[in-house]
């Protein structure tokens, strides 16, 4: 398939993971973060871990839209999924993720009318379809998705759709990045980029890490090659003595990002002051809500939520994986009372979560290792 | 009880593809080809290699045009030189 066969070309692979070995040091161990979930699912489902060098350590990063959403955002789901004659559209994954009492799919077992959708238009198509119901859209993602969250409800607007309302949940991915580096416990040597978020808000907005933190990034497609470029990017940086912002994904990652895409969500967006995070907590000017603009169509003020916040499972550590401090397999419920089917915590829920990646294709070899 | 009804609802409910990628709630975009043109609600149909097609909110664009497309909305353009 074109775009895609030629960044999975195994012969390449070979010829890329042999370079990686020849710039690392014997003796230094090099640890870097991917920041996005749909890399940890890559790295995972081509088996990239394999082809590095063992001092080359790969720890995955808060970058899963899904796995970064509280419990407590959850039961406001749930709260507003109970509202009478309300139809509630999320996408799929968010449908299993735990609250405090259950799940969206558990409160569609109680009668609560939820549909799952692939885009916001869908959700936009279902509230034309139903004029007499209520409709709230759950959005949630990074700045990839929120576009397409801004374009729906300007298009509602625009076209008079007055029962379309919208709990936003978006979020963006420099203020978390800002706060892991502040984090004492966690030591990193540099950053693979997010490639689709990049798209939209560029290169540049990850220029901080160099400047001030003194790390390299990499900003990455997720093909296998585009991973293994990106390590060995960040590697050829280090040995050199360099320190910047590169761009690995410059075939669909301009350095600007995609300024229209940027207008419509300063339009219809605003920060929030701070925004809470699994596991890692309240972080300041790290969320979106509806504008002034666009008030009418806010669900959270439109119904009442709960608004409680709610203390993560004592057994679960997704916070300590978001955070990269542990690997999912030392965390105390992986695989035995967490597992995809039956999850604890959101990183194993979606397939971008750190934890169910690891799961479906890491825990045999894992298994095999430990043996 | 209120377990084996919410497995009901699981194997009732769509789900996404977790063995694979969810393409909406992870930061997934996949390459389409523009068919046709709805300029006027700035939508356009388009295909992936397999000839799935789906409607997306984009700029404006052309017939044959290639695009990255995230959550029904087009986040990028394409270019052959792009391709590699």
């Amino acid at each position: 398939m074109k775009y895609v066969d030629e960044f999975r070309d195994p012969v390449l692979g070979e010829v890329l993971a042999g370079e990686i070995l020849g710039l690392v040091e014997p003796g230094r161990h090099y640890k870097f973060m991917e920041v996005c979930g749909g890399h940890t699912h890559s790295i995972y489902k081509y088996g990239i871990d394999d082809l590095l060098p063992a001092n080359v350590e790969l720890v995955h990063g808060p970058g899963c839209p899904v796995c970064v959403i509280p419990m407590g955002r959850v039961d406001d789901g749930i709260a507003l999924a109970h509202e009478p004659d309300v139809i509630f559209t999320c996408f799929g994954d968010m449908l299993r993720v735990p609250g405090s009492d259950g799940t969206l799919l558990d409160a569609k077992a109680q009668g609560a009318d939820i549909r799952m959708v692939y885009s916001p238009l869908d959700a936009l198509r279902i509230a034309k379809a139903n004029p007499q119901r209520p409709v709230v859209f759950f959005a949630i993602g990074f700045e990839t998705t929120a576009p397409s969250t801004a374009l729906t409800l300007k298009r509602a607007k625009a076209e008079g759709v007055a029962n379309f309302f919208c709990m936003c949940n978006h979020v963006t991915i420099v203020p978390p990045l800002r706060a892991l580096l502040d984090s004492p416990d966690l030591r990193l040597d540099g950053f693979i980029g997010p490639g689709h978020v990049s798209t939209v808000v560029g290169v540049r907005p990850f220029e901080f890490i160099p400047a001030e933190y003194g790390k390299p990034i990499s900003v990455a497609g997720f093909e296998p090659l585009d991973v293994l470029h990106a390590i060995h990017m960040i590697l050829r940086q280090l040995k050199e003595g360099r320190c910047e912002v590169e761009n690995q994904y410059a075939r669909v990652v301009p350095y600007d990002g995609n300024p229209r895409a940027l207008q419509v969500m300063s339009e219809v967006f605003e920060l929030r002051p701070h925004f809470e995070w699994r596991g890692m907590g309240f972080i300041s000017q790290s969320g979106l809500k509806l504008s002034e603009a666009y008030a009418d169509m806010d669900a959270e003020l439109r119904y009442e939520v709960p608004g409680i916040r709610v203390a993560d499972p004592k057994a679960c550590q997704c916070g300590e994986v978001l955070k990269g401090v542990i690997k999912p397999w030392e965390c105390k419920v992986f695989g035995s009372g967490c597992t995809p089917e039956r999850p604890i915590g959101t990183c194993m829920v979606s397939s971008e979560g750190a934890c169910a990646a690891y799961y479906n294709y890491g825990r045999f070899a894992r298994e095999r290792e430990v043996v | 009880m209120k377990r084996l009804i919410a497995d009901a609802a699981s194997a009732l409910a769509p789900t996404c593809d977790t063995t694979t990628s969810c393409i909406t709630c992870g930061d997934v975009a996949i390459p389409l080809t523009v068919l046709r043109l709805d300029e006027e609600r700035g939508l356009a149909l388009c295909a992936d290699d397999e000839g799935k097609s789906e409607t997306v909110e984009t700029a404006p664009v052309a017939p044959g045009d290639r695009l990255l497309v995230h959550a029904g909305t087009a986040i990028a353009r394409l270019t052959e030189e792009a391709s590699g």
